[in-house]
């Protein structure tokens, strides 16, 4: 039987696991999606620590949420996530189509799982056959008898996953070099040559309150570089808006006009 | 303390499966080792003889059916293995097996080039850049495609053969991750067949995740994943856990409703058949369509065999739809790889007219369709890109009118193949939807007959697209002379040939195949 310590759990838990796992689908930022995800990582992690299975939750924990969420997001903040997705409905009402389908699908599962009644001594019986193991045999022990007896098959055909894994991430990213790398002198001379930005990219905007990489420097006809900001923050959508930094600007043009109707 | 108990392992029975596999290690170290300018030959070289070795170790592996690599649990009396050589399954694997060399040998088409014609020198560059212009220049080939093939076959035999819903799952991904990233290689329209890669990807995973939920919903109610445990769960099974059973075999079977394109779930179809390159269509219409239908016939008959008054409802009308849908949509379709596309649709639909049979004759018709269907399709997409106008493949269908009369025997063979799928006598799709046909009304009683009927209306629609290609090829003049059949290697003219005569043969002789699908249509499990 559920004892009402798991069972207190679970309820602050669930709720928890299922806020995240609607984050990663309605956040606009990647990064939230990937922190929401590895919420719910965590919080299922901690079930499966409720349920005996300790090598398992562990597993979870470390390398799905430490490892591969935390790759995930330095790909991420390494490579600079583009959020300009349109988000025009190419097909008239989609949208609309796809929130009745996916609520009546919803609907249906919960209708039907909702019926369902566990046969209480089953589940005992299951639970008590863990704990025994887990005495015994040890739970990491258990797991590998499974993984290295009836599931080895299972176990070496996922090799073939990781070789296609590695093999397709090199043919879609690898670009085999035809010519030489150019050296930092052959790219200066070029740079001269095309006479390309010679004097470097122009440096971030400094105002009176603030500077920093983030917010761009001004023409002379006041508008903002967009050379001087990188192009991944833009893409990110993640460049300072001007308006408050060049409110001290404003206000001397004002005292300067105030000057001159004088 | 419970013993360890060690998997027995008939290394005979699954030697197919290692060779495949071991072929496509090998090619990874070749690609690793050996020089771009003989690289080209020694993939498709290697990868061609391992499929012919595995297709011998298949005939050898008839004699060691069986469950394998698993053991059976004395205590409880389960059969706790993790593949079931059995009949179907060895047949499925020795039809994909030969299906393969006509792909991996239409794959490997250079027309004079380095590297195969239809696939990118680069795939990592921008579609028109300078880079792209410079690899193409510099001789650069992406011979990757074969091992990547080779994982894809050992997938496709597995998913027949897998005798539980993990092996189903893993199975299910080790063929598709390999197609994912084939279909997005084209050498031209890269745009095109990149879209067409990230669709068929995301739709794709989007399947598996279907499938996963349902294998955890039936975990949920049987307490196992094998397929004999479910069954038998499903027999002995408590009313009261059926609201698990139920959405776990829908969900089970849209994720592999997904593969073979039945509709609902059909809509990257049209979209991964167009954009890939022509080769990998062709291998993907024909071996993934096989190796699906041999899974759902496992997860039919073997796992989920009791349960099926609860989902043979839904079966029916995804049949229906499928080649109602699949007939109608290629009537209007303008290019040509887009409706073969559909046309594949409507055959899942007769296929899955089959699966519902429910009998012995059920599961020899479907292994019949499937082969049939392969030989013809894969012989057909080869053609399709062979067809070039400008250097590019002339797929839009004004482009292929007066084709006839400029190369009759190019258009009397895709005329000819088109025939076998439209079902006219004397080709290979008559008898396979005949002996699909005659199983649904032998055992499917009214609802069999029905869908008998909807599915010959639906042949007869099917027909007429069918022969305006014939009467377009043959009976309207062409715009200009540069349409043109592009003369391929010796290696795609056999797999064309043997394409076309495999569906002649079967069309004019079915009783051989017929006799060893029958004979092969017992599940163990």
């Amino acid at each position: 039987m559920t004892s009402t310590g798991e069972a207190v759990a679970f309820w602050i838990l669930a709720p928890i696991a299922v806020i995240g796992g609607l984050g990663l689908i309605f956040a606009r930022k990647a990064v939230y999606a990937a922190v929401g995800m590895a919420m719910t990582m965590v919080v299922v992690g901690i079930f499966y620590l409720i349920l005996k299975a300790d090598f398992l939750g562990i597993v979870q924990v470390f390398v799905y949420t430490g490892a591969v969420m935390m790759l995930f997001l330095f790909v991420i903040m390494l490579i600079g996530v583009d959020s300009s997705d349109s988000l025009v409905e190419t097909i008239m009402g989609q949208r609309l189509a796809a929130l009745v389908l996916a609520i009546g699908l919803t609907g249906l599962l919960f209708f039907s799982l909702g019926q369902v009644v566990f046969d209480v001594t089953t589940v005992q019986a299951g639970m008590d056959k863990v704990v025994a193991i887990n005495a015994s045999t040890g739970n990491v022990t258990g797991v590998a008898e499974l993984i290295f007896g009836q599931y080895v098959w299972i176990f070496e055909v996922t090799s073939a996953l990781l070789i296609t894994a590695a093999l397709a991430a090199m043919v879609l990213a690898h670009r085999e070099r035809i010519r030489p790398k150019r050296t930092q002198a052959e790219w200066s001379a070029k740079r001269i040559r095309d006479n390309d930005h010679v004097a470097g990219l122009p440096a971030p905007g400094v105002y009176a309150r603030h500077t920093a990489v983030d917010t761009p420097a001004l023409l002379p006809d006041g508008t903002p570089s967009a050379k001087s900001v990188s192009r991944v923050l833009v893409a990110r959508d993640q460049v300072a808006s001007l308006d408050a930094f060049k409110d001290v600007e404003r206000h001397l043009h004002r005292e300067i006009e105030k000057g001159s109707e004088k | 303390m419970t013993t360890f108990q060690v998997a027995n392992i008939d290394y005979i029975a699954i030697l197919p499966l290692l060779i495949v596999f071991g072929t496509a290690v090998i090619g990874v170290l070749v690609e690793a080792f050996v020089g771009r300018e003989r690289r080209h030959t020694i993939q498709a070289t290697l990868a061609v003889a391992g499929l012919l070795a595995a297709f011998v170790a298949v005939i050898v592996a008839t004699g060691h059916m069986g469950l394998t690599l698993g053991h059976v649990d004395t205590a409880t009396d389960r059969h706790l293995f993790a593949l079931s050589i059995d009949g179907p399954a060895l047949f499925m694997q020795g039809a994909l097996l030969l299906l393969s060399v006509l792909g991996v040998l239409t794959m490997a088409e250079r027309l004079g080039g380095t590297g195969s014609d239809t696939f990118t020198p680069s795939g990592a560059s921008t579609p028109g850049s300078q880079i792209e212009a410079v690899s193409a220049r510099a001789g650069l080939i992406t011979s990757e495609v074969f091992p990547l093939a080779m994982i894809s076959v050992g997938g496709m035999m597995l998913f027949p053969t897998v005798n539980d819903l993990i092996g189903m799952f893993v199975a299910l991904e080790v063929l598709s991750l390999p197609l994912y990233v084939l279909t997005g290689l084209a050498r031209r329209r890269r745009l095109l067949s990149q879209e067409a890669s990230l669709k068929y990807f995301l739709l794709g995973a989007f399947s598996s995740a279907f499938f996963l939920f349902g294998t955890a919903l039936l975990y949920g109610y049987a307490g196992s994943v094998y397929f004999r445990d479910l069954s038998q769960a499903v027999s002995a099974g408590p009313i009261s856990m059926n609201g698990l059973l139920v959405p776990g075999a829908f969900l089970v079977f849209v994720g592999l409703f997904f593969k073979i394109g039945a509709v609902p779930f059909h809509a990257w179809t049209p979209d991964a058949y167009q954009g890939a390159p022509t080769p990998v269509t062709g291998f993907m219409a024909a071996c993934t369509k096989a190796a699906a239908f041999g899974a759902i016939l496992r997860l039919a008959y073997t796992g989920l065999d009791t349960a099926r008054w609860e989902w043979t409802n839904g079966l029916i009308v995804v049949a229906i739809l499928t080649m109602v849908v699949g007939s109608v949509l290629a009537v209007t379709q303008t290019d040509m790889k887009r409706l073969l596309a559909y046309s594949a649709i409507s055959h899942a639909g007769f296929i899955l007219v089959g699966v519902i049979a429910f009998d012995q004759k059920g599961i020899s018709s479907v292994l019949f369709y499937t082969v049939a269907y392969g030989f013809s399709t894969i012989a057909a997409f080869a053609i399709v890109g062979l067809v070039r106008q400008g250097g590019s493949e002339a797929t839009h269908l004004s482009q292929w009118a007066g084709l006839g009369r400029n190369h009759p025997l190019v258009a009397g063979t895709f005329a000819f193949l088109l025939l076998a799928f439209a079902g006219i006598p004397l080709t290979s799709g008559f008898v396979a939807k005949y002996v699909v046909f005659s199983a649904a009304i032998g055992t499917g009683g009214a609802t069999g007959t029905g869908l008998v009927i909807i599915g010959i209306v639906c042949s007869a629609i099917t027909v007429f697209v069918y022969l305006r290609i014939i009467v377009l090829m043959y009976f309207s003049d062409a715009p200009d002379d540069t349409v043109a059949f592009v003369t391929p290697s010796a290696v795609t003219t056999f797999s064309i040939a043997i394409g076309t005569m495999v569906t002649l043969a079967l069309g004019v002789l079915p009783a051989a195949l017929l006799d060893l699908a029958d004979r092969s249509s017992v599940f163990i499990r």
